[in-house]
């Protein structure tokens, strides 16, 4: 037995409660202090928890950077027990931050996103689960504010930061467990199923350089074009297109660009992309001319000029290993280990001469049965040097203009996202797609980051066409490969449950192969509620709706009104229910009732102008003794109630009302506004049912 | 929480919460196809969370890291792959079992996807399962942990809870049934009805329809709710596709499968109006027997397909004293919410002339006739008594049907329940009634259904 817990938990809480400035020897301290004592992790983190939602909220950034030290220089058990409560102890402080101080934590979290730097740990600090719901977080806030405040946004200073500093580092590098590295293995066998294996939990953090020395705008590795952050900008880019085009809804330009973008949006869920495409579409969003109208001007990051090592390249991107369906037998195990990464990564995509624009990109993955007739125009390479943004391009049509040195990108983007968005181009699932008919090598295709389901013929799809495959019980890593499993891609699974029959003496076999169906067939787990998801592009954004929704279920809003249980639906009701459960897609799921449902509109976007009368605006919800939540809503221009109804002069909240009526069997009123937050959220494609009676 | 004038309302549990305060915790190696099982009562907690590998816990996977809390819970976690967990808190019992059924209710399984894999070829409906077995047999678990793989297989099956003395997503004494097409809940048995505000694992949505006795021999209830549901399933089934295709599994009380002399009606009754085609027979060879050689030889396109499972060596007897606990909590969570989602139930006056209460009358008491009461339907039939309220009622349950007050007794029988309310207290006086319900506004004009069960529930507003 050592010091109890609770000591040393009151030693770091003193310490910490004299941390009032950025100081990186206290910091240094404070990380020594828990590297020191990891066997007291989860105390210490409590407690460094708690003082960041304690203290004043000068004091919480270098409270935060303090968890950041811990993290990437001790990194497990501590990434484990903040990573679980890192959505709050981040919101919370952040809500309470002014602008700059929340850019520093901005600039916090996508380190987080990274693997350590210099790390040989390809994994990012925390989770992409756990740091996906903050970054959720902040769009919404990001796009409300600009909702809130359409006028005026303060140009955000960096936050003061002490002087550079020697590195600090003095971790060793743990040894890598490179178990979770290594491919699934064969639930045939009982034996190889180690208590630890590769369903392990979060990194080892690596020692990290010292990312206190300069600002964190200019330290984060601006190479890399990581899918999240792509979709973040281009959201964002939505958002402002939207701000613009609510003050210039004539504007068919912007109209259209509005289009491209949310198009594009889709495309980054549904399709994958290679890492040249996703910094070609970075190049080209950040090049984007500036919106019109009192909408701010985005301020992006100077374009990228250094490609990124891939910081995706696992399991996935393979070296091209897959033999050709005549190939003799292969050696599972020699596949196996060839598909590790190699390390470190050293494929550097823009160095290759051929890389494909994506005009071809876009076309390969949208269509492959077509034809490239389409000329292919001019390379989305990045300028190369940052073009600063011109003051004020006229908006012409029907391209976006921007600046383009290289040919016109954006003209092609725009031209490109029309050709993607029309109905006829549905891809096909890429997992069923045939080797595209145009030049495009098999390492090429091999070598697509894990956004792709596996590749027909992969090495990812082999294995797990290897194991729904029948097996005589033996395990076996000279399985012979032929063409067999490639051709019966389809069939396979069915003839394999067809052995399961239904009968006394059949439930009794072991069936141990079958269990990755439940499994490793599901790749992509929900690291907060463990649902699976299918690592196809389907799976991908189903998986995304599924994020979202344990947003919007965690949004502190949510927890200001008294909740109470609905009342059952009528059996009429059920009949006719359709389950949308968070990961369906917006659309109704039947379409006879699609026109009535689209029209009725969710309780909680109703909205009334804030009463003019101070008495009424004063006024709780008469049905919950609670009070409106005032708010700024562009679209009304003026000051609302949301989630709020007029029902014969009374204001009750929308929802209170729906509830009591559904109850009471009065209909619910029709209002003529339109809830602008339904409209966002169609656009952003989050679940938002048209039905009533919704699966929260 | 919303201040309501008269009551003094708490979701305190009866039993007071006797955690020791700083339970230890410890980790747990589990070798791939063992369980780790373990009993809690209601006094108690035990928080488990995955470190390493894979685990589930009734079907439903463990997500890495996260704390899953247990109170008065019985069950299991099992890894198919091995894992590390770690507990904390004091479980009244706990081994780790090397011999498991899950090879066995995984099978099931496989063979249900099998045929749902056909069905989704041909449109046509998915397996109609129904579960039987002895008390404590294992079903409501085996009906569980099939929900989860299949929902984890991304089907959307329907789940029918046919036993009174457990609910399903409702209070005990009801009979629901809900499509599952999001995770089946781990802390919270089959998870939570809809709500007003968000919950943190999806909401099911559930036809509820109020059985209000103990057991399904008794009455005249059990059978033409049976058929009523089967209807109403079906309706549902034949154009949700997603729902179709996966079929439903239906949850039987351990009663029906006492039998008598070998007959078994309430099954037979299931069988024939659900048109079920696969009946999982729990432990029981008796039972077993009886059954394959009824439904041996049945043409082709009725066949039904009885198959054996044998019963875990982790299912425990649950004792009566357990089941009330039960279903206490069951109550409790339906006002008020389970664990950290509380909800606020709204407390309500009425007069004794708002409410139109009728109560099942007990086949073994048929002389309880209100003798002052005007009651029309009483002398036709025996089905319902209407009441007037008195301190007899006081800590009972009331379903609110669809049907209004003056509809005949079968409609009212077979109209499915809006809610519950809890009679909290009455005023013999002043005629004056104070209700429990779960949301604010008028007392409902609907007909109420008041049964013999589940018991009354005393500690439910202090
Ligand atoms: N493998 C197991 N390990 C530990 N506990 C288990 C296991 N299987 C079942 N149990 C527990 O045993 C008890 C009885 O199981 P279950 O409720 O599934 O039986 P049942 O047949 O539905 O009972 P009833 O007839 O009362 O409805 C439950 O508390 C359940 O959680
Ligand atoms: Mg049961
Ligand atoms: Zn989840
Ligand atoms: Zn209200």
């Amino acid at each position: 037995m050592s010091i109890p817990s609770a000591e040393v938990a009151a030693d770091f809480r003193d310490a910490l409660q004299d941390l009032k400035q950025n100081s990186r020897p206290e910091i240094n301290n404070l990380t020594i202090i828990a590297k020191e004592n990891t066997e007291h992790a989860q105390a210490i983190s409590h407690e460094l928890e708690s003082h960041i939602k304690a203290t004043r909220p000068e004091f919480k950034l270098p409270a935060l950077y303090v968890l950041d030290s811990i993290v990437k220089n001790v990194g497990t058990p501590y990434t484990v027990y903040l990573g679980r409560n890192l959505y709050r102890t981040f919101m919370d402080a952040y809500l309470v931050m002014n602008e700059s101080t929340r850019k520093a934590m901005e600039g916090l979290l996508r380190t987080w996103k990274q693997p350590v730097p210099e790390s040989m740990d390809p994994r990012p600090v925390f989770s992409p689960e756990v740091t996906g719901d903050i970054e959720n977080a902040l769009n919404k806030i990001r796009s409300v504010q600009v909702q809130s405040t359409p006028a005026h946004r303060p140009v955000h200073a960096l936050p003061p930061r002490p002087a550079a500093i020697a590195a600090w580092r003095n971790t060793p590098t743990p040894p890598q467990n490179g178990a979770r590295q290594s491919a699934s293995q064969d639930p045939r066998i009982r034996a190889p199923y180690p208590p630890v294996q590769q369903f392990g939990l979060y990194p080892p953090s690596m020692p990290a350089p010292n990312p206190y020395g300069q600002p964190q705008s200019q330290n984060e590795p601006v190479s890399s074009v990581d899918l999240e952050d792509l979709k973040t900008e281009v959201a964002k880019s939505i958002s402002d297109s939207q701000q613009a085009f609510a003050y210039n809804p004539a504007d068919a330009n912007l109209k259209q660009r509005l289009d491209a973008l949310i198009a594009l949006k889709t495309m980054l869920n549904t399709k994958a992309l290679t890492p040249a495409s996703l910094r070609d579409i970075q190049t080209q969003i950040r090049n984007l001319a500036p919106l019109p109208g009192p909408a701010p001007m985005p301020t992006f990051n100077p374009p990228t000029s250094i490609p990124p090592p891939n910081m995706h390249s696992q399991l996935h991107s393979a070296p091209p290993v897959f033999p050709p369906a005549s190939a003799p037998p292969i050696n599972i195990a020699q596949l196996l280990a060839n598909m590790r990464p190699p390390m470190p990564p050293v494929t550097n995509p823009a160095a290759a001469p051929s890389t494909p624009n994506l005009a071809d990109l876009l076309r390969r993955v949208s269509s492959p049965a077509q034809s490239s007739s389409t000329p292919a125009v001019a390379s989305f390479y990045p300028p190369p040097f940052p073009v600063p943004p011109p003051i004020s391009t006229p908006v012409q049509a029907p391209a976006v203009p921007a600046p383009a040195p290289a040919g016109t990108p954006t003209a092609n983007l725009a031209q490109l996202l029309a050709q993607f968005s029309k109905p006829a181009a549905a891809p096909p699932a890429p997992v069923t797609q045939p080797v595209p008919p145009f030049p495009v090598s098999l390492p090429q295709l091999l070598s697509q980051p894990p956004v792709a389901g596996p590749v027909p013929g992969s090495a990812e799809w082999l294995l797990n066409a290897l194991k729904v495959l029948p097996t005589n019980g033996t395990p076996s890593n000279t399985t012979p490969m032929a063409s067999e499993p490639m051709t019966r891609q389809s069939s396979a699974p069915t003839s394999v449950l067809n052995e399961v029959e239904l009968t006394t003496a059949s439930m009794k076999k072991p069936r141990l192969h079958l269990i990755s169906r439940l499994y490793e067939a599901y790749s992509n787990q929900c690291a907060s509620c463990g649902r699976r998801f299918e690592n196809t592009p389907q799976g991908k954004e189903k998986k995304a709706r599924h994020m979202d929704w344990h947003f919007k279920v965690k949004d502190p809003q949510n927890l200001k009104r008294a909740i109470h249980r609905s009342w059952y639906i009528s059996e009429k009701e059920w009949v006719e229910y359709r389950e949308t459960d968070e990961t369906s897609p917006d659309e109704p799921t039947n379409g006879s009732s699609g026109t009535a449902t689209a029209v009725k509109k969710q309780a909680k976007d109703r909205y009334v102008p804030v009463p003019q009368d101070a008495a009424i605006a004063q006024a709780p919800c008469a049905i919950c003794q609670e009070r409106f939540e005032t708010q700024w809503l562009v679209e009304a221009n003026d000051f609302v109630w949301m989630d709020a109804i007029q029902v014969g002069g009374k204001i009750y909240h929308a929802t209170c009302w729906e509830e009591y009526s559904k109850g009471a069997g009065i209909p619910m009123p029709s209002t003529p506004e339109r809830g602008v937050l339904g409209k966002r959220k169609a656009e952003v494609s989050t679940p938002t049912s048209g039905k009533k009676p919704r699966a929260y | 929480m919303i201040s309501l004038p008269g009551l003094n309302l708490g979701a305190q549990p009866a039993e007071p919460l006797n955690v020791p305060a700083l339970s230890a915790t410890r980790t747990q190696d589990l070798a791939a196809n063992t369980e780790y099982r373990f009993e809690v009562s209601f006094s108690r907690t035990l928080t488990l969370k995955l470190l390493s590998g894979t685990a589930e816990f009734l079907g439903t996977e463990l997500a890495p890291a996260s704390s899953y809390t247990f109170q008065g819970t019985k069950g299991a976690v099992f890894t198919w792959h091995g894992c590390k967990l770690e507990i904390s808190g004091e479980a009244d019992s706990e081994y780790v079992a090397e011999e498991t059924q899950m090879m066995g209710y995984a099978n099931a399984h496989f063979a249900l996807e099998s045929l749902r894999e056909k069905s989704a070829q041909n449109c046509e409906l998915g397996p109609r399962v129904l579960i039987v077995g002895p008390e404590n047999a294992g079903k409501t678990t085996l009906a569980r942990t099939l929900t989860a793989y299949a929902v984890k297989t991304g089907r959307q099956p329907m789940v029918v809870n046919l036993d009174p003395r457990q609910g399903m997503l409702s209070v005990p004494g009801s009979f629901t049934a809900a499509a599952f097409s999001s995770i089946v809940d781990v802390e919270e048995g089959w998870g939570s009805s809809p709500i007003s505000g968000p919950s943190p694992i999806p909401v099911k949505m559930p036809l509820v329809y109020h059985y209000g006795l103990k057991d399904p021999e008794e009455g005249k209830v059990f059978k033409p709710l049976v058929t009523r549901m089967a209807l109403a399933v079906t309706s549902r089934l034949e154009e949700d596709k997603a729902s179709k295709q996966a079929g439903f599994i239906i949850d039987s009380p351990g009663g029906i499968s006492q039998g008598k002399a070998g007959v078994y009606e309430n099954i037979e009754h299931i069988i024939s109006e659900f048109s079920v085609n696969v009946l999982f027979v729990l432990g029981s060879e008796r039972l077993y027997s009886d059954l394959s050689r009824k439904y041996a030889n049945r043409p082709t396109d009725e066949a039904v397909h009885v198959v054996r499972l044998e019963k875990s060596g982790g299912c425990v007897d649950r004792t009566e004293e357990y089941m009330k606990a039960l279903r206490h909590a069951q109550i409790r969570a339906y006002f008020f919410g389970h664990g950290e989602n509380t909800l606020a139930p709204h407390s309500q006056a009425a007069n004794y002339d708002d409410l139109t209460i009728f109560k099942i009358s007990d086949s073994t008491d048929n002389s309880a006739f209100g003798p002052d009461d005007d009651n029309v339907y009483a002398p036709t039939t025996s089905l319902y008594e209407r009441i007037t309220p008195s301190s007899s009622i006081v800590n009972s349950l009331l379903a609110i049907t669809s049907a209004s007050a003056n509809d005949r007794q079968d409609t009212i029988r077979d109209s499915s329940v809006r809610g519950y309310m809890y009679v909290a207290d009455i005023d013999e006086g002043k005629k004056r009634v104070k209700l429990l319900s779960p949301q604010p506004g008028q007392v409902p004009t609907n007909a109420l259904v008041m049964g013999t069960f589940p018991e009354d529930v005393a500690a439910l507003v202090s």
